[in-house]
């Protein structure tokens, strides 16, 4: 991230049922949404709405991890940190400037399949914020002191999630075991040879290849008309000319046919655990399904893992999961934070034991309808704020095959069934398809 | 074409506000944007009325409410929360316990009965106790490990505060927690929550006459706390810069913490202050994150922030470096907050933070979760609703004689503050003694404090920078 924490969450959000909301209020939002593709194909998406008399920008890059290659990893995230860094037009530091001095601030994360552009902002700022985003877009400068500053502010990124952090570097070194072939394998932030030695004309190469305007999405929602919007469109981002798309990622991973495992020592006194699953890519109709399977696993005190090994066994003081839902099928995780001295094999086996169960007997009806209402009420925060709103139109259209399914959403999950769910769990949670990851701490004061 | 309204216009919404018979002050605002209801309930004390050697025990407390309260044990009632789309958080700050919760809006009946419950009727097991005291001091010790950084302040307040409330750790420390009985919980509760410590607010689609009648039924009757809220001191000031530098062997980059005394949340130039805090520490192109960021790269984030309390507490600047280059980014960050003090801020500067700050507030008030803390935090330190509807006002008048007044009597003098240090102190030790006294404690060690044993003193060589 250019400011704040280092991924972007992928739990629940962004997922849910419609519970009580009315099908009219649904249809309204749904015929309120306008679209537009301009000649050079950037898709703009706008969701007029105007509770507060301010406007959420996002602009979707299909560029991320998934796009570099061995030697040039951290790419994508690097120029979430260079978009802001000068243009031949603007100088560095002027895009903060010029949007902080008429009340925008702006922000922006990488994962590894898209890069994304987030911009805060009165609805009178609407044009300058159009000038500035395509003007970072046409004219980007690569000014060798800028680089260079900029590549040590991504280090010290990179020292503080993932080399000072136990839990973020046994997540990198999982992701990097649990694929072969795919660049999923990957660091989003890049290795640390990789982030001293990217050279000016790799970085012009990247730019050039995944920042043509038919790679990007611009989602808006807030106080502004739609007309509005592609006018500005029209006028600030059309004269950007059209580039060929990118190539292809054409790597499939191989099917995985044994557990694979990643054993770290490091100094501390927490014990770490993490499963990863090869899962389902975003586009997946068996997607729904498998996030409510996550809910009934690890979201919220009621949640069968949580239940079982931090409150009942003990073993775990923190269970927590997530899904990589990315272009191509990715990762289900399990975190598993350990009470100090634990020991991990132990942990292990409790925990196969009940996801063999979930397979097995699949889920009650009851641990059902608790993870369609938890979704549900996600949802609807998620639509409670104009960022929100913004979110889903992009990650729907992006991530998801385009942004009505969202409005279809409520209505997929309300329908899913049991035997969906175990279906599910029946073809994630296999054992021979995982990476299991084991961090087992040495004394602080002894060597590692 | 519809009228535009001035993008910074925050309007308050209608709310109705009722003070019930035992002094509880209950706040319902109406929002229908989503079939959501979000609650706050703001029970004034929190870890500034810990005993001595208790800290954590309101934190524990309020953890407790949800562990099995009326009918319903543990399971029982996180199952029925989850089981409607519910969430239910207790936090506790140096001043408060805040308990938070959003339901789907068909559920109010049923929220209000697990609300009710939790605060009235909690169950206060012994084995509830243990297990999340248990996590809570396994979850520090996983802090240590993985993210220090998110301690810095807790060690910063206790070195800050010494003596005063402010300066209990509010979650607890490993050794502190231990010691608290499941009778000292039940003490708490009958001491610092009640009735007329409680502030009540539900912000939604609510349905409003039966929610008021509700809500005075089950919150009105509430026993009175039994200990009146103790009156807070005026933390001291500090007289001259010390250095707490813990170690943590092998760290690649070191995290620090400077803190100072600030101001409290009545303070009456607020708006210049939070102009004057942008500027400095509170935005992307701040003077600080322009200093330690984008200028020099040494850091991934640089940034500054008031504590505003019932009592002054700190001023913060934090940030993080290489370990190499630890004391060059102390340095920075030192100068710029003596430039701060030194040349203040530019017409340009003020009016750039003006535009920002009336920009970025309604995206701070947009929905019922929000509105819900805004009016808690209101009713919880007896601030007038022109606290928020005032606020553009306020902003829009600050002029640049203000801004002198609160960087001479808000922001702390460079060598009237405490240097905090997370990062390897076999590197750093000897680099950090020019910016005063230095108390240096492993991360290992349980405990916050640095003057407990284990604690080593390096005597200062040189003037402070």
């Amino acid at each position: 991230m250019k400011r704040v924490a280092p991924r972007v969450s992928r739990t629940l959000s962004g997922d849910a049922h419609a519970g009580s909301r009315s099908l009219a209020s649904t249809a309204r939002d749904r015929a309120a949404v306008r679209e537009t593709t301009l000649s050079n194909g950037l898709k703009v998406i706008v969701w007029p709405s105007a509770a507060i008399p301010s406007v959420v920008l996002n602009n979707w890059v299909r560029a991320g991890s998934r796009n570099e290659t061995r030697g040039l990893t951290g790419l994508a995230h690097f120029f979430e940190h260079m978009m802001f860094n000068g243009t031949a037009r603007f100088g560095p530091g002027e895009f903060d400037r010029l949007m902080e001095a008429r009340g925008a601030a702006s922000n922006a994360f990488t994962t590894d399949d898209v890069t994304v552009y987030q911009d805060w902002f009165p609805r009178e700022s609407l044009e300058l914020v159009f000038r500035l985003e395509a003007d970072r877009i046409a004219n980007l400068s690569f000014v060798p002191d800028v680089v260079e500053c900029e590549r040590r502010v991504v280090r010290s990124e990179r020292r503080l999630c993932v080399d000072d952090n136990h839990a973020g570097l046994l997540s990198e070194r999982v992701q990097a075991a649990a694929f072969i072939a795919h660049p999923y394998r990957f660091p989003t932030i890049g290795l640390p040879s990789d982030i001293g030695a990217w050279r000016l004309a790799d970085l012009r190469r990247f730019f050039r290849t995944y920042y043509a305007p038919g790679n990007q999405t611009f989602a808006l929602a807030g106080d502004l008309e739609p007309e509005r919007a592609f006018e500005l469109a029209r006028r600030y981002l059309a004269p950007i000319a059209r580039r060929e798309p990118p190539p292809a990622v054409r790597v499939r991973e191989p099917e995985q046919v044994g557990e694979r495992r990643v054993v770290l020592r490091r100094k501390g006194r927490t014990p770490l655990l993490q499963y990863a699953y090869k899962a389902f890519a975003a586009g997946d109709p068996r997607g729904p399904a498998l996030r409510l399977l996550l809910a009934m696993l690890v979201e919220g005190d009621a949640s069968r893992l949580h239940r079982l090994l931090v409150e009942d066994l003990k073993l775990a003081v923190e269970v927590v999961g997530d899904w990589h839902d990315g272009f191509d099928p990715g990762l289900l995780w399990l975190h598993l934070t350990l009470p100090e001295g634990a020991d991990p094999f132990a942990v292990r086996a409790a925990l196969d034991r009940e996801l063999e169960r979930v397979v097995e007997r699949g889920v009650t009806r009851a641990e059902l309808e608790r993870a369609k209402s938890l979704a549900a009420a996600a949802h609807f925060r998620q639509l409670a704020t104009i960022d929100g709103k913004a979110h889903l139109l992009g990650e729907y259209e992006v991530m998801r095959g385009g942004w009505h399914a969202l409005f279809d959403a409520p209505a997929r999950y309300e329908a899913l069934t049991r035997a969906e769910v175990q279906a599910a769990a029946r073809a994630v949670l296999d054992p021979r398809r995982r990476t299991v990851g084991t961090l087992i701490p040495t004394e602080p004061g002894r060597p590692a | 074409m519809r009228t535009l309204r001035p993008a910074h216009d925050v309007t308050v919404p209608p709310y109705k506000r009722r003070i019930l018979p035992n002094g509880a002050r209950l706040v319902i605002v109406p929002r229908r944007e989503v079939p959501l209801v979000s609650f706050c309930a703001i029970l004034s004390g929190g870890a500034r009325c810990d005993p001595a050697g208790r800290s954590g025990l309101s934190a524990l407390a309020a953890g407790l409410l949800a562990t099995g309260a009326g009918g319903r044990n543990a399971f029982e009632f996180a199952d029925a929360i989850e089981r409607i789309g519910g969430s239910f958080n207790a936090a506790t700050t140096s001043d408060h316990v805040v308990v938070t919760g959003q339901f789907l809006s068909q559920h109010q009946e049923r929220m209000l009965e697990l609300l009710a419950d939790a605060l009235l009727a909690p169950r206060w097991s012994r084995p509830e106790l243990e297990k999340l005291r248990a996590r809570q001091i396994e979850l520090i010790k996983a802090a240590k490990d993985s993210d220090p950084a998110e301690l810095l302040a807790t060690y910063g307040r206790v070195f800050l505060f010494r003596g005063h409330p402010y300066g209990k750790p509010v979650m607890g420390s490993e050794d502190s927690l231990e010691s608290i009985s499941i009778e000292d919980v039940s003490r708490c509760y009958r001491s610092h929550f009640g009735g007329d410590r409680l502030a009540l607010i539900f912000a939604g689609d609510v349905n409003v006459e039966w929610l008021t009648r509700a809500a005075e039924a089950a919150f009105g009757g509430w026993r009175r706390a039994a200990v009146r809220l103790p009156s807070l001191a005026r933390p001291r000031q500090i007289r001259r810069r010390r250095v707490l530098l813990i170690d943590r062997p092998g760290a690649a980059q070191s995290c620090f913490w400077i803190g100072g005394l600030g101001v409290d949340k009545h303070y009456r130039r607020r708006a210049a202050l939070d102009l004057v805090n942008m500027l400095f520490g509170g935005r992307f192109t701040s003077l600080l994150n322009s200093a330690l960021r984008i200028r020099s790269g040494l850091s991934y984030e640089a940034a500054s922030s008031f504590t505003r309390g019932a009592a002054r507490a700190e001023f913060a600047i934090r940030s993080l470096a290489q370990t190499e280059h630890t004391a060059r980014a102390l340095d920075l960050a030192l100068l710029t907050l003596s430039r701060l003090k030194s040349d203040g801020v530019s017409r340009d500067m003020l009016e750039s933070a003006r535009t920002y700050a009336l920009g970025q507030y309604p995206l701070s008030l947009e929905t019922a979760a929000d509105w819900a803390f805004a009016f808690g935090e209101m009713e919880a330190y007896g601030l007038a609703p022109e606290y928020i509807a005032g606020y553009g006002a306020a902003l829009r008048g600050v002029r640049l004689e203000d801004t002198r007044r609160v960087i001479a009597e808000a922001f702390p003098d460079p060598g009237r503050t405490v240097v905090v240090v997370i990062g390897d102190a076999a590197k750093v030790r000897a680099s950090l003694v020019r910016y005063g006294p230095v108390s240096e404690v492993p991360l290992a060690r349980p405990g916050f404090e640095a003057t407990s044993r284990g604690a080593a003193r390096l005597r200062r060589k040189r003037r402070p920078a």
